[in-house]
């Protein structure tokens, strides 16, 4: 029952890290927390989901499609609703009241399109469970799991490894040094709206696949957010670990504990963590940056 | 300046006189539903079953010689918006309410409306807090419903359970930010209990979750043959995926709220097999008239129960205006009251004058049949 419990913990986990990653990214270089994260993912399985459907493109094209999607779709978000705030130089509070106007108008925006009803995607994956040890975990959890960690990773190399990469972490220490230098910040910002938005992407693909397609789907990203303010918001391998904590966490309180003080117990956890180290796990103790 | 307000005064007056001339003023009724949020689906279906049911009525004459109005504005099933909506509806002088649908928010708007003197006729809201004040325990003057109650729902689930499953051990999943699922569980367990049952498991999740795999993997270890989901199509599709790839066998029941063609959409594989109790039987050849016309008037499926019920709501405001022959509050109320034998949407109806529930309402339980997609009709357990 243990492993069970790890399991199904990990594999929520997985997802919430997924989410968490786009937080973060945001937040390094913005510094503001993009609220309107959780409609850019809900786009995404839309987009997947129109792949899937209209076009029965296989899950690789599906997701690439959605990573592209809604990776334009939030470089858009930007553009529109945060450039100018940006080059006002707002406090970062208006970024985040805008964000949450948009992430309201995309949702009701769906809703008057699409309509409010739930759609599933076919059938990637036949039903099939694996049993390790006792335990069974279904082929589309350990699937998204990996794609998530690979990504994650993947993303890490991106950032340290490249010339965009080494300018976006110039970026998070010091945006007006930064511009000074020659880099187009403006351009800058854009890549990491374009990556964050690529993240969504997929996230919304494996939510649509795991659980359902609508409006509100981006609900869940409320949990991503803790777990990025668990890893410390703007840290990359705190996303990932604050995901994972959160998702077994929370497992292991329904399962031994209770499932209806489950939240409870989560959320107290989160408000002593972030009492004790209000940094996060993983976030600098100087700055609230990377 | 002045002669400028004359000419106002006298235009609005001669506006307001050819009005008058024209017609009566419109009977407004109001109608509190969720056109967006998490029930929207079943809101914008219980919107269309009313406007198609309203054009009807007013091309065949209208109520007392006058025109239906639909006063209609979203609560998306939330209890705070509810209360605003029945504020403002109060205030646009509505002579009847009809909603909300989810009992939560039904519970919310009735001191409101009691208040106002305005009656209420809910959809699809089965909680007896619904009609009933807990804190006095006396039944509300203004508040009526044309569905069943939860105890009674409560009880037909156990029943069938320990007589034709012959279930002894339950455990149950609910929406702990829900009333109608957490009454419908301590219905389901009192009535269980009674009938020599024992629940195990109570395990909640917090509305809008869709991950209930660190409940029901607790559920797993406890061996149960049967668990009771009084959810929405939605979680209910979910639950059943989820137990099934933990490797779950047992019976899966659930409630009225399943009663969604889609259900078998999204549950797939993973919820054949499961039985619900459900407010009214789709082979009822009373309702097939409905959904055809449904159909033809807007080219997709009405969402059970919601319009059905929705349109038995209108039809118990129209025929307590033609019994009081009068759109006033107390008297409208009273005549809800004693309805008797009404012919509406789903049946016949007759009001309970005691407790504002509807006698002798049926419930079915049903069985999901994913291969021929549809819902299979098992067995019917009459009302009190």
């Amino acid at each position: 029952m243990f492993l069970q419990t790890l399991v199904t913990g990990l594999s929520i986990g997985g997802i919430y890290s997924l989410m968490a990653v786009g937080y973060s990214l945001i937040f390094s270089i913005l510094s503001f927390s993009n609220f309107a994260h959780g409609a850019v993912i809900m786009l995404g399985a839309y987009i997947g989901l129109a792949l899937a459907t209209q076009l029965h493109l296989g899950l690789g094209l599906v997701v690439a499609g959605s990573v592209v999607g809604a990776g334009i779709l939030s470089v858009c978000n930007e553009r529109v609703a945060y450039a100018a705030l940006r080059r006002r130089r707002a406090p970062s509070l208006f970024l985040m009241i805008s964000a949450m106007g948009c992430s309201v108008f995309l949702e009701n925006m769906v809703y008057a399109t699409i309509g409010s009803r739930f759609y599933t995607f076919p059938e990637f994956f036949k039903r099939q469970v694996v049993h390790v040890a006792g335990s069974s975990l279904s082929l589309l959890d350990l699937f998204a799991f990996a794609v998530s960690i690979g990504a994650i990773f993947a993303l890490h190399i991106f950032i340290t490894r490249t010339k965009t990469g080494i300018a976006i972490r110039a970026g998070v220490g010091d945006m007006t040094m930064c511009s000074l230098m020659g880099v187009n910040t403006d351009r800058l910002i854009s890549i990491v709206f374009f990556l964050a938005g690529a993240f969504a992407g997929v996230a919304g693909v494996f939510l649509g696949i795991k659980y359902l397609v609508y409006p509100t789907m981006g609900w869940v990203t409320n949990k991503a957010y803790i777990a990025a303010v668990i890893g410390g918001l703007g840290s990359l391998p705190g996303a990932l670990i604050g995901g994972l904590i959160l998702g077994v966490v929370e497992t292991l309180v329904s399962t031994y504990l209770s499932s209806v003080m489950r939240d409870v117990f989560s959320f107290t956890m989160l408000i002593t963590l972030l009492i004790c180290l209000p940094n996060g796990l993983m976030g600098l103790e100087t700055e609230e940056k990377v | 300046m002045l002669k400028k307000s004359i000419a106002l005064c006298a235009i609005i007056a001669l506006f307001s006189l050819s009005g008058a001339a024209f017609a009566a003023a419109p009977v407004k009724i109001g109608h509190t539903v969720s056109l967006t949020g998490g029930a929207s689906m079943w809101g914008q279906s219980e919107a269309n079953a009313i406007d198609m049911l309203v054009k009807k009525i007013n091309a065949e004459g209208g109520l007392l010689g006058r025109q239906i109005e639909i006063v209609r504005y979203d609560n998306r099933a939330d209890a705070i918006e509810s209360v605003n909506v029945a504020r403002r509806l109060a205030g646009d002088k509505v002579i009847a309410v009809i909603g909300p649908a989810q009992s939560g928010n039904a519970i919310a708007t009735a001191p409101i409306l009691e208040r106002a003197k305005i009656p209420m006729v809910v959809t699809t809201a089965t909680n007896p807090y619904v009609t009933v004040d807990q804190k006095t325990n006396k039944t509300r003057h203004y508040a009526f419903r044309p569905c069943f109650i939860d105890p009674f729902q409560g009880t037909v689930a156990a029943r069938f359970a320990v007589d034709r499953l012959n279930a002894k051990r339950a455990a149950a999943l609910y929406d702990v930010g829900s009333d109608y699922g957490q009454w419908l569980t301590r219905y389901f367990e009192e009535a269980f209990t009674a009938r020599g049952g024992v629940v195990l498991a109570k395990e909640a999740f917090r509305s809008e979750e869709l991950d209930y795999r660190a409940q029901l993997g607790k559920i797993k270890e406890l061996n149960v043959d049967v668990i009771f989901i009084p959810t929405s199509q939605k979680e209910a599709a979910m639950a059943a995926r989820q137990a099934r790839d933990l490797g779950i066998e047992a019976v899966l029941l659930g409630t009225d709220n399943w009663g969604s063609p889609d259900l078998i959409d999204l549950g797939g594989d993973a919820i054949d097999r499961a039985f619900f109790v459900n407010l009214a039987d789709l082979d009822d050849p009373d309702i097939r008239g409905f959904v055809t016309e449904y159909r033809e008037t807007y080219g997709s499926d009405p969402v059970l129960p919601n319009p059905v019920m929705a349109q038995d709501a209108l039809i118990m405001i129209v025929e307590a205006v033609k019994a009081a022959k009068s759109v006033d509050g107390p008297k409208l109320a009273d005549a809800l009251a004693h309805l008797k034998e009404i012919k509406v949407t789903s049946g016949v109806l007759t009001i309970d004058p005691t407790d504002h529930n509807p006698l002798d309402k049926p419930a079915v339980i049903q069985k999901v049949d994913v291969e021929k997609k549809e819902f299979v009709f098992v067995e019917k357990y009459q009302g009190k």
